[in-house]
């Protein structure tokens, strides 16, 4: 092609050209300059800190934010940890830090970096790395500040009674919230959904959380009975899983899922509850009938499903009223007998019939409830309490708290020791100290209590709250001693003279193991009336009789039961405390597992009460 | 002024008299580990089905330990030293006590069972450790640390499982 003159150029042009090959390039390197120190540039998340709640991902409008499993990661959902991480689209992202300031555990923030040049659409699609995108370890830029953070880290404080005025009774301690506690409480809440994941039975928290923070409380029950026909006792004695793993949690207090549970249930009155609670019952009779042996939370919660799902279920309660330990091992100022009486009152009005001071045995014994019912359930605790065995324990005023408790519950007298000692550091230890101190205040006026735990402080096995509280009302506390001995009152003398211990230098040994070490030149007397045993329980399964015992199968002690809580014989389920340990959560969640599977044995197909809603 | 009786009030005759071989010290120790399963399969048959396996377990360990024992006595090296005589600790009593046996009653419970068997193993534990200690340094001493660690080792175990039945709230 010609080229016009007017485009040649002059003639020196080629010397013009080469003048300017000495010259400094007019082009910038590819080394951004330096942000400001709140620039908002690519993100950076600590990954020790991070637990993969995913609240970064339910905050960006931009759909920036995918959670990505990454495998080796820890997963305990119980201790609220996920093995996911965010990975952010820098296609969608505006850098807008949102994702920043509600970060619950403050792993996440944004670099000073803020260059990525690339043809390879995939690399604007990263993981946050600690070290910034590029991994030059940008410093941060824009990272929470106390100004910034979108949370609430501290809980509504729940209005309870003092100790002066609940020394001496056994009513509830606790008021609950009000409506506007209520909802500044739930209002905290980032909907992250690891406290469903955390509690054994599932529960909807972040549902009816949700519903208590827009005022329908109606709604919160529906959502609370979807998976807890307990929610009046769960709303006060829960062990809360499901706080132990609030993301909150891993910097401020974790919200009281518990006390908004029993907000919930206060705000209304037992015949809505009632109805709500049997929304989807099945109203035609399967015609299969189903014994369940014991009515504590286990028994009580697969039978209310199975009456839901429309077949004929029968309690069989060896005391006088129904509930278990819920009734005969917690004492009424943790738990009113009235509110138990509303959770099992639904129950009844879903067609339960409850069989009180029905022990089975000789006059009611396995073969015959085996002949008479389709399927079989035992959920029978663990009623018996256990001792240490140290010289001394068979002394007649040397108690067990799980006797103790029972008798307290059934209005039986008691001879009130004006002092005494227990020896357990969990949560039962704890009940008949704070019991037997409220006792002693009612008939004497003072409280000589003192209650021994192998435990240090740091790691006793009760709540925190009934450490703190039971020295409110007066319990002193001894950490680090273990039992050695009952002594009695003198040479010649039977009468019981009190308990010495000896120092605990350690519970377990290095691998972990239960290996206490003593003291013994740190010896004490506390000298007692009576000494109360509260170290384990134990169950008692003779009601079985030798020929079914013989035909079950046991693994460590315990019947062996599947998954789903079937036991090896045919038409027999076992669950609750007597398979897995006391928690009544854990054994509400697996009534509802042995409901699912005698329903499905019975010819029910797979459906379950949570589907056919 | 040095005592007539020699060291502390244990006389020549008496330091003579607790000298046994290791052929007899690992005989006793083979047959309170005999005892001890014939013992425990013998409970396994009077204790209901719930503590059945318990049982079977310490009787399959205690069978372990004979077997460990058996090899032990066999052992080329064991064999070059079987004759030697090492002093035996003045608690042999203890250990004796317990070849025999002390009946645990007729229906013992997990509790029971699992408290005899610590103590056993704590008589044993302590019983090897005293031979460690006045062993001569060689392969005896190592066999008896060995054997003492293997005891500790079971007792350790017993003990978890104790904490978790009994404090626990198993059943």
């Amino acid at each position: 092609m010609d080229v016009t003159p007017k485009y040649k150029g002059s003639f020196v042009k080629p010397l013009k050209a080469l003048s300017h090959l000495f010259r400094e390039p007019v082009t910038l390197p590819m080394v951004p300059r330096p942000a400001s120190d709140n620039y908002r540039g690519f993100h950076v998340n600590d990954w020790e800190l991070c637990v993969g709640c995913g609240t970064c991902r339910q905050i960006c409008d931009n759909a920036a934010i995918r959670m990505i499993h990454i495998p080796g990661l820890p997963d305990d959902p119980a201790a609220g940890l996920k093995p996911r991480r965010p990975a952010i689209d820098y296609g969608r992202c505006c850098w807008c830090a949102l994702c920043v300031d509600i970060c619950p555990t403050g792993s996440l923030a944004l670099s000073r970096e803020y260059v990525h040049v690339s043809p390879d659409m995939n690399t604007y699609f990263i993981l946050p790395d600690e070290k910034g995108i590029h991994g030059l370890n940008f410093p941060k830029g824009w990272a929470k500040t106390d100004d910034a953070d979108l949370l609430d880290l501290a809980r509504q404080p729940m209005p309870q009674r003092d100790p002066d005025s609940r020394g001496d009774n056994f009513d509830e301690i606790v008021h609950g919230y009000d409506d506007q506690a209520a909802i500044l409480e739930a209002s905290r809440c980032i909907q992250c959904g690891m406290c469903h994941e955390a509690c054994p039975a599932n529960m909807h928290a972040p549902e009816y959380i949700r519903a208590i923070w827009e005022g329908d409380k109606e709604r919160a029950v529906r959502e609370i009975y979807r998976t807890n026909p307990f929610p009046e006792v769960c709303g006060r004695v829960c062990t809360h899983r499901c706080e132990t793993a609030c993301s909150i949690g891993k910097r401020g207090a974790p919200i009281a899922i518990r006390w908004l549970k029993r907000h919930a249930m206060a705000a209304l009155d037992d015949e809505r509850v009632r109805t709500i609670a049997l929304e989807g019952k099945v109203e035609d009779r399967t015609g299969k009938s189903v014994a369940v042996i014991g009515s504590g939370p286990a028994g009580l919660t697969a039978a209310f499903d199975l009456a839901k799902l429309g077949h004929a279920v029968t309690v069989f309660e060896a005391k006088p009223e129904p509930g278990g330990m819920m009734r005969y091992g917690i004492p009424e100022y943790r738990l009113p007998y009235d509110r138990l009486d509303a959770d099992i009152a639904v129950i009844r009005a879903a067609g339960v019939d409850i069989r009180c001071d029905s022990p089975v045995g000789p006059d009611l014994p396995m073969d015959k409830l085996r002949d008479d019912f389709d399927a079989v359930m035992l959920a029978t605790g663990l009623g018996a309490g256990r001792s240490t065995r140290v010289p001394g324990t068979d002394h007649p005023d040397v108690k067990s708290a799980v006797a103790l408790l029972d008798a307290i519950t059934r209005g039986e007298s008691i001879d009130v020791p004006g002092r005494a000692v227990v020896i357990g550091g969990g949560n039962v230890a704890f009940d008949i100290a704070r019991s037997l101190a409220r006792l002693q205040r009612k008939t004497s006026g003072r409280v000589d209590m003192t209650l021994v735990a192998l435990e240090e402080r740091d790691h006793m096995l009760a709540d925190e709250e009934e450490v703190v509280e039971a020295r409110e009302e007066g319990v002193v506390v001894l950490n680090g001693r273990g039992p050695r001995q009952v002594v009695l009152a003198g040479p010649s003398d039977k009468t019981l003279g009190g308990l010495e211990t000896v120092r605990c230098l350690s519970i377990f040994d290095e691998e972990g193991r239960f290996h206490p070490k003593y003291d013994d030149g740190d010896v004490m007397l506390h000298e007692a009336d009576m000494v109360i045993e509260a170290i384990g329980q134990a169950s008692d399964t003779g009601y079985l009789g030798e020929d079914l015992t013989e035909a079950l199968e046991w693994a460590r002690g315990r019947i062996e039961v599947g998954a789903d809580g079937a036991t090896s014989v045919s038409g027999l389920w076992a669950a609750g405390d007597m398979v897995e340990g006391p928690d009544v959560i854990h054994a509400v969640a697996a009534g509802h597992r042995v409901a699912e599977s005698i329903h499905r044995f019975l010819g029910g197909g797979t459906t379950t009460l949570e589907a056919a809603e | 002024m040095s005592s007539q009786h020699g060291e502390g009030h244990v006389s020549a005759k008496d330091r003579l008299a607790r000298m046994k071989s290791l052929e007899e010290i690992l005989n006793t120790a083979m047959a309170f580990e005999k005892t001890a399963q014939t013992f425990y399969e013998q409970l396994a048959g009077r204790v209901r089905k719930p503590l059945r396996e318990l049982v079977a377990e310490l009787a399959a360990e205690e069978k372990r330990h004979y077997e460990l024992f058996e090899a032990a006595r066999d052992h080329p090296e064991t064999e070059a030293h079987i004759r030697e005589r090492i002093a035996v600790p003045v608690n042999d009593h203890r250990f004796s006590d317990y070849v025999h046996m002390p009946a645990l009653g007729d229906h013992p419970d997990d509790q029971a069972i699992l408290q005899y068997a610590m103590g056993r193993e704590h008589a044993a534990h302590e019983h090897y450790a005293d031979l460690a200690e006045s062993a001569p340094e060689g392969p005896l001493k190592e066999l008896f640390k060995f054997l003492s660690d293997e005891e500790l080792r079971h007792k350790g175990d017993l003990e978890k499982r104790y904490y978790e039945i009994v404090h626990s709230g198993g059943v």
